[in-house]
């Protein structure tokens, strides 16, 4: 099986351990791993800030990068929801674009995902000593219906024990350009989520999203928490040393 | 727009930084949230119990809706006519300020002094209090959120709690200025004491007034009926005990037949406050009739278009299937950080970032589709299926191709596009960029102030770690 593994731009800039991690997984998988070289920015942005020409024009550049691999894999629901939720939509009208937006969507797995429901295979147990918390990131559970999977993983490895916070699944207040245009608003939201963490008591909060992940760290260090731990869960499951 | 001149949706941003300093609201809020939330998820938990399934509930809805707003002209008339069969008159809305001249004609008409009211979105779509005393009618809410807020000056922060922005100390100091009585009568945060207290005090007004204004939940095209909704039975006493009685609703508010009525009753009240039914229900229809103990002598109907028009067969129609429960602001993190105020206009949280822009002009409002973190609780709770992210997205879009975003901001869109168009460059600024937020961050790997976004690190530090680029890690590990 030959995959591309597609790198988000922020674990690209802010932490290339959870793409090292993801390849580890992929590869310690059975997968041949590709990570395509001319790879930039899925287009998010631009999407969200509404300008829909800049945003056709990198999903089509992503599209000519990433088909024609058997599967996509991607350590993010966000920008997952965007190759299959988004381009389809984004490129709809385009006669020749739509037929291969709508492949490559079909094709394309966030990776708690693939790992869980397309690949189905037993990965190498990896330790993990003490509790977590999930954090539900909004686009991956509501756009794409991840919410089991990430826990199934978790509940694997060694040493590892779950304690769910309360509103797992509500909103840390990042929202891209949304914590930079209303960073007061957002910080009230992420204030929150940093009071249930801190309310479970977790050693490390785990997350599939780097941009909440950064949202939440961001926040839990300048409320001078510098104990808990935020992790992507690629990272827990590769090992610590990814 | 007729709301324009009113809307200060402008001023969101500024608004809020303002609510989000002011502990009392804060504290308000945070009471709040939880009880909505909790009581609708345990008001669609127990569906399947009572043989109903929540998804399938929703499609019956949103064709029902659909199903209205594929044909408004027809349901339109079609109630009109019932509605005059039953003795009632009918009358039309361009705007609001067209709603104030209806209503103050209907009442100078019937020698009308005082009003009662019961929840109207759409009075306050019009500023018809205000209108009313300037023409020497004196308008008394009896909704008991909305007589808070009436009694302290202030428009409504949510649509179906009117003064969820306010404490029960608040209103506390507010009934005993207002009511004149000493606080030592009642002992402090006694709510059903506070509320007989209010009821006191409506009892004389319902008893006097001549004429009763209320919204309407739905309008009936079948029975030319006005079905309102409310917990407090208070409808009843604006409906039922004055002479004369004006609905005033928007067009989008019909429905066809009892029957959809009762299946959209299945989904508003469990959305809106978590109840299986709401405590009264009422089915208003026609006048008072020879041999009938109470009613009005004189219904009017003004059906009010103020905008809504325009959006059909737009790309918001969808907008239009709103029932007004509530839910998506009982589940906008946004929302429960400000309240409703900081919105700018009457309705506030995800529906009113779409309905803002769309009825007082998209460059009145250029905030609001973007005071979403696109987390879509909103769009997932919506009795409806109203896109809510979908559609600020829609004008997110529009904002766009009218070039009424900020130049910095299209600006570097386009620089950071075209930089993604060239991966080889690419690369290297990345390279750049990684290796300066290494420069910046202190001894202990944080930034903590980042210029290019302050707004975000005035509230968080960003922990930089102090690696290459994944790309590089990932060439240097095919190298070896």
């Amino acid at each position: 099986m030959r995959l591309a593994l597609y790198v988000t731009c922020l674990v690209d800039l802010i932490r290339p351990s959870v793409g090292m991690a993801s390849l580890r997984l992929l590869e310690a998988a059975g997968c041949e791993v590709i990570v395509p070289e001319s790879q930039t920015c899925c287009g998010q942005p631009a999407w969200s800030a509404g300008n829909r020409p800049l945003a056709a024009e990198l999903a089509k550049k992503a599209i000519s990068e990433l088909e024609g691999y058997d599967y996509v894999v991607i350590p993010s629901g966000s920008c997952t929801d965007q190759v299959r939720n988004v381009y389809p939509q984004l490129l709809a009208d385009d006669p020749l674009w739509a037929p291969r937006a709508q492949q490559l969507a079909a094709r394309t797995f966030e990776l708690t995902t693939f790992l869980v429901d397309i690949l189905k295979v037993e990965l190498p147990p990896a330790d993990f000593a003490g509790s977590v918390t999930y954090h539900d990131s909004c686009k991956g559970l509501r756009g794409l219906g991840i919410k089991r999977q990430p826990r199934e993983l978790l509940l694997k490895v060694r040493g590892l024990s779950l304690d769910e916070m309360a509103d797992c699944e509500e909103c840390c207040g990042f929202g891209g350009a949304f914590s930079v245009k209303f960073g007061d608003i957002s910080t009230q939201i992420v204030d929150r989520k940093c009071e249930s963490i801190a309310k479970v008591g977790a050693a490390a909060v785990v997350g599939g999203d780097l941009g909440c992940l950064i949202n939440i760290e961001g926040r839990l260090r300048r409320r001078g928490d510098e104990t808990t731990r935020v992790l992507h869960i690629a990272e827990v499951l590769a090992g610590e040393e990814s | 727009m007729a709301g324009a001149k009113h809307s200060q949706a402008m001023f969101f941003q500024a608004r809020a930084g303002e609510k989000i300093r002011n502990k009392v609201l804060q504290k308000a809020l945070q009471k709040a949230k939880p009880l909505f939330v909790g009581k609708r998820a345990k008001a669609m938990a127990a569906l399947p119990e009572d043989g109903f399934e929540f998804e399938a509930l929703r499609s019956a809805c949103v064709d029902i809706r659909n199903r209205v707003l594929g044909d408004l002209d027809v349901w339109l008339e079609l109630f009109e006519e019932k509605a005059k069969a039953t003795g009632a008159e009918v009358l039309w809305a361009r705007d609001g300020d067209e709603i104030c001249e209806l209503v103050i004609d209907v009442a100078r008409r019937h020698g009308v002094t005082k009003a009662t009211k019961s929840k109207s979105m759409l009075s306050e779509e019009a500023h018809l209090n205000e209108a009313l005393a300037a023409a020497g009618i004196r308008p008394v809410e009896t909704d008991l959120g909305e007589y808070i807020i009436q009694l302290a000056g202030e428009t409504p922060s949510h649509i179906i709690a009117p003064a969820v922005h306010k404490t029960i100390e608040e209103v506390e100091a507010l009934f005993a200025e207002e009511h004149g009585r000493p606080l030592e009568t009642r002992t402090s945060a006694d709510i059903p004491a506070m509320t007989r207290e209010a009821r006191e005090v409506l009892r004389q007004h319902f008893l006097s007034a001549e004429m009763g204004i209320t919204g309407a939940n739905f309008l009936i095209a079948e029975t030319g009926s006005a079905a309102l909704v409310t917990n407090e039975g208070n409808g009843r006493m604006v409906t039922t005990l004055p002479r004369v009685h004006v609905v005033v609703t928007g067009i989008e508010k019909i429905v066809p037949t009892l029957d959809d009525f009762a299946t959209l009753m299945r989904l508003l009240p469990r959305s809106a406050t978590g109840q299986t039914i709401s405590n009264y229900v009422s089915l208003l229809t026609g006048t008072k009739q020879p041999g009938d103990s109470d009613g009005p002598e004189k219904t009017v109907f003004i059906l009010v278009d103020n905008g809504r028009a325009n959006l059909l067969g737009s790309a918001y129609q969808e907008m239009l299937r709103c029932i007004r429960c509530g839910a998506c602001m009982n589940h906008c993190p946004v929302y429960f950080s400000l309240g409703g105020h900081a919105y700018g206009w009457v309705y506030p949280g995800p529906m009113g970032s779409v309905l803002t822009p769309l009825y007082t002009g998209i460059e009145n409002a250029l905030d609001l589709p973007h005071a979403s973190t696109g987390c879509n609780q909103c769009g997932t709770v919506c009795p409806v299926r109203i896109p809510l992210p979908g559609l600020m997205h829609r004008l997110r879009e529009e904002q766009v191709e009218r070039g009424l975003r900020p130049l910095g901001e299209s600006f570097a869109l386009k620089a950071w596009a075209w930089l993604a168009g060239k991966p080889r460059l690419y690369r290297w600024v990345v390279r750049r960029a990684s290796r300066y937020l290494n420069w910046l961050a202190d001894d202990s790997g944080r930034i903590r102030i980042l210029g290019m976004a302050p707004g975000w690190t005035a509230g968080r530090d960003l922990s930089v770690p102090a690696g290459k680029t994944f790309h590089e890690q990932y060439a240097a590990r095919k190298r070896a």
